[in-house]
């Protein structure tokens, strides 16, 4: 498993990763892993252990994982990292990364080269809406940038 | 460089932007050439940049923000159309442009000649918000309570690349007015807004929600009544976001939001947008009065001056010249200044392809654009082109100049301005072709002098369920249907997408395409038959009922 | 799920897609090359279709064509598609005669 940091956070490595479900039994899971469908609210209680979330896109065109990502950033304010992994494609590297996603695992076909996850992080100056990040206007308007 | 009248002027930061996503979308190309990217996941990537597979070649999608051109961005299209594809064009439902005969290889080049002109195909498909529509007659019209364009260009700022809502459940689909006439088929919209002045003097918005056509046409149903407009981008990512999260996935026939919202009903809906609403920092995505004062700076409006016996001139002009006082009242409309006219251009020459136009065509319109309304342009959801503003002791001129090329027909909202989806004859999910019935309909009803006696009555044509030619929302609609292989035709009456919209009752069983026309025909006579003073098609109808126009349909010589 | 062909008397298969680079309709040959004009596509009987369509379609990518898919023919001279779609596919928009694929340059 290769990951790859979309920020400057760094991915951290958990040996137990637990389903939605299991995390009740389990007092030293650290590490959750959500399917598409599951509801992020639902990991309320259980916050403040968890040092990771990560989310499972089933197919890239499977879009749920973008507001999950921004539900637990925006909503539950949680600080931890988001991590994305399953079929995932570079294209979205900078829409996962302005959702709140820390870091993905890439994939393992060609769509896994880091050049391209890492072009596409620069693919665009600026932005037309807000996301979760610290941002900056650039001009009028509602075009902004994130700010160092 | 002079800023248009009636669209946004870009900037510097804005035309980066297009250069990035132009690069962006050429490395697309690149990994789908050298096998990095499968067809499947090209798709949906090539898609969002408005380029389709369709039977014979690509075919590409350039976006008309809210339908407004001006003149050097319809010149541009022409070219490309003579460079790129087999000299014409075709004019959409939704406001946009599309090219039939396009190569994957060249759209690179394309799309880099459509940035020089501040132009894109972004977002014109695939399963995010697609390009935003509105009134074809903004700023222009009498009727109108606020101008959309300034708030449709925020919303099309605002969904660009959005990047919570670029893999949605389905396509999602917004208009947006500012006329109590409404214009926009607003409520057959994902979401549809409706724009009034607020108290304060910025505009509030009515927003409808979960209408639409396609396979299960939906009549939208009121969300808000009155949102202010610092909310109004945090309302619509509210509304995005519950149809994200739980819009369904798992069948496409049932994953537009309309299918939600009837799902768990409306109240249901509302409420769960409040809740998002409420834990939302609202501060965030507050859309401020600075943020709109700067996009509209960027909007130049036209310096309305009119000499004080122009409308005497039209009138005097309309007397001595039949044929022009014809057009006149089938292809204008009033505007709000007194000294000026709206004049709306058909594309739907007797027996032509509804919404074609070559690029001779596309450039005159340009230069016609430039001498008569302030090089300006609008693109309607009925396939026709406007010129919003147009003085009156000119318009005889403009008339003369549009007859040159084929372009005076005076047809407009009358049974000769047939809109209609390019059908089986280019697209890859049609069952039937929709443009020979239209061209058949259009060589039947030739006759301007029987249009107008027959008067308002719309013809909508889609060539499957898709329903991109809109017939459930046609006076009469047809929709085409394969029956082992062969094409035939499903009869509605009575849909309409202005106020009071309504979706088409079927008639009965689909007819084989050479039975369509008569049959169609012998709807017009019905009416023509039993109207009543004054009636039209639609009021006909409604005193009636269907079953006098069924038994015409079907009636066997 | 692929639908069992059933075939008329008088009737073939023959393979279809369209080229990658410039979306073009194709129909595969004999010697596996993809053609433009209908007339020289191979006609395949229904119970040998569906091993070489798994072969051609596997080379897709290799062979610069998308969507490879088989399609009911009268096997005349040349082969006529059933459909109205296909034939609309091997001959060109019925609504511009002058973009014929036959007469095309």
């Amino acid at each position: 498993m290769k990951l790859f940091e979309l920020g400057e956070r760094t991915a951290q490595v958990h040996d137990v990763l637990v389903t939605l479900a299991e995390l009740a039994e389990r007092d030293d899971a650290r590490a959750v892993l959500l399917e598409s469908a599951d509801d992020p609210a639902l990991l309320k209680p259980y916050l403040n252990r968890l040092d990771l979330v990560v989310l499972r896109f089933p197919i890239f065109r499977d879009g749920r994982g973008f507001t999950q990502a921004r539900e637990l950033r925006e909503y539950l304010r949680f600080s931890g990292e988001i991590r994305a992994e399953g079929h995932i494609l570079p294209d979205q590297a900078a829409f996962l990364r302005r959702c709140g996603v820390d870091s993905v695992v890439l994939p393992k076909d060609g769509n896994g080269d880091p050049a391209l996850w890492e072009k596409q992080l620069r693919q665009f100056p600026v932005a037309y809406q807000r996301s979760v990040l610290p941002e900056r206007s650039v001009g009028p308007g509602l075009r902004v940038e994130e700010a160092p | 460089m002079s800023i248009p009248v009636g669209h946004y002027q870009y900037d510097r930061i804005d035309r980066d932007f297009l250069q990035a996503r132009i690069a962006e979308f050429e490395g697309q190309v690149q990994r789908r050439l050298d096998g990095t990217l499968s067809e499947d996941e090209f798709k949906p990537l090539r898609l969002m940049n408005g380029l389709y597979l369709q039977l014979h070649a690509y075919m590409l999608r350039v976006a008309i923000p809210y339908g407004i051109l001006d003149s050097r961005q319809l010149r541009k299209l022409g070219e490309i159309a003579r460079r790129y594809d087999r000299d014409y064009g075709h004019f959409t439902t939704r406001q946009n442009i599309q090219f039939n005969w396009i190569r994957l290889e060249d759209t690179p080049a394309i799309l880099r000649e459509l940035a020089e002109v501040d132009m894109h195909a972004i977002q014109t498909s695939g399963n995010c918000i697609r390009n935003v529509t509105a009134d074809e007659y903004a700023g222009a019209a009498a009727d109108e309570l606020v101008d959309p364009r300034v708030h449709a260009e925020i919303l099309r700022q605002w969904s660009t690349l959005h990047p919570e809502f670029t893999f949605l459940p389905r396509k999602f689909k917004i208009a947006i007015s500012g006329s109590p006439n409404d214009r926009v088929a607003a409520r057959f919209h994902d979401i549809g807004i409706l724009a009034r002045p607020g108290e304060d003097g910025a505009p509030v918005f009515r927003i409808f929600v979960g209408g639409g056509l396609g396979r299960t046409p939906v009549i939208g149903e009121e969300l808000f009544d009155s949102v202010r407009e610092e909310h109004l981008l945090a309302t619509l990512e509210a509304i995005l976001r519950v149809y994200n999260a739980h819009g369904r996935r798992d069948n496409i026939y049932k994953a537009r939001i309309k299918i939600l919202v009837q799902a768990i009903g409306v109240e249901a809906y509302r409420e769960a947008v409040e809740a998002e609403l409420a834990q939302m920092d609202l501060e965030r995505y507050r859309l401020t009065p600075e943020a709109v004062a700067a996009i509209r700076s960027r909007f130049a409006v036209p310096l309305l001056e009119a000499p004080a016996d122009a409308d005497a001139v039209l009138a005097q002009q309309r007397r001595e010249d039949p044929l022009f006082d014809r057009w006149v009242r089938s292809n204008t409309h009033v505007h709000r200044d007194p000294g000026h006219i709206i004049a709306t251009i058909s594309l739907k020459p007797a027996g032509g392809i509804p919404g074609d136009a070559t690029s001779a065509q596309i450039a005159r319109l340009a230069d016609l654009a430039d001498a008569y309304s302030f090089g300006e342009i609008r693109i309607t959801h009925l396939q026709n082109v406007v010129l919003g503003h147009v003085r009156k002791d000119r318009l005889r001129d403009l008339w003369l100049g549009l007859s040159e090329v084929g372009l005076a027909e005076a047809n407009i909202g009358l049974i000769g301005d047939i809109v209609a989806c390019p059908g089986l004859d280019y697209c890859a999910l049609a069952n039937a072709r929709s443009i020979p019935i239209a061209q058949k309909l259009g060589a039947r009803f030739a006759d301007t002098a029987l249009q107008a006696e027959i008067g308002a009555l719309r013809i909508n044509i889609s060539g499957c369920i898709n329903a991109c030619g809109h017939h459930h929302a046609g006076h009469i609609g047809l929709l085409g249907v394969d029956k082992r292989g062969e094409e035939f035709f499903q009869l509605t009456v009575g849909g309409r997408a202005e106020n009071g919209a309504a979706i088409g009752t079927i008639l009965g069983a689909a007819l084989p395409e050479d039975e369509t026309v008569d049959a169609i025909a012998r709807l017009v006579d019905c009416y023509l038959g039993r109207r009543e003073s004054g009636e039209t098609f639609l009021d006909t109808l409604t005193r009636l009922g269907h079953e006098p126009f069924r038994e015409a349909a079907y009636e066997t010589v | 799920m692929k639908r069992p062909v059933r075939l008329e008397p008088g009737q073939k298969l023959v393979l279809t897609a369209n080229r990658l680079l410039d979306g073009r309709t194709v129909w595969w040959c004999a010697d596996g090359a993809w053609d433009l004009h209908i007339g020289r596509a191979a006609l395949l009987d229904a119970d040998e279709a569906e091993a070489v369509l798994a072969r051609v379609a596997g080379e897709a990518q290799r062979d610069g064509v998308v969507g490879v898919y088989d399609t009911a023919v009268q096997a005349a001279v040349p082969p006529e598609p059933v459909t109205v779609r296909e034939k609309i596919r091997a001959h060109g928009p019925t609504v511009h005669p002058e973009f014929a694929v036959e007469t095309e340059q």
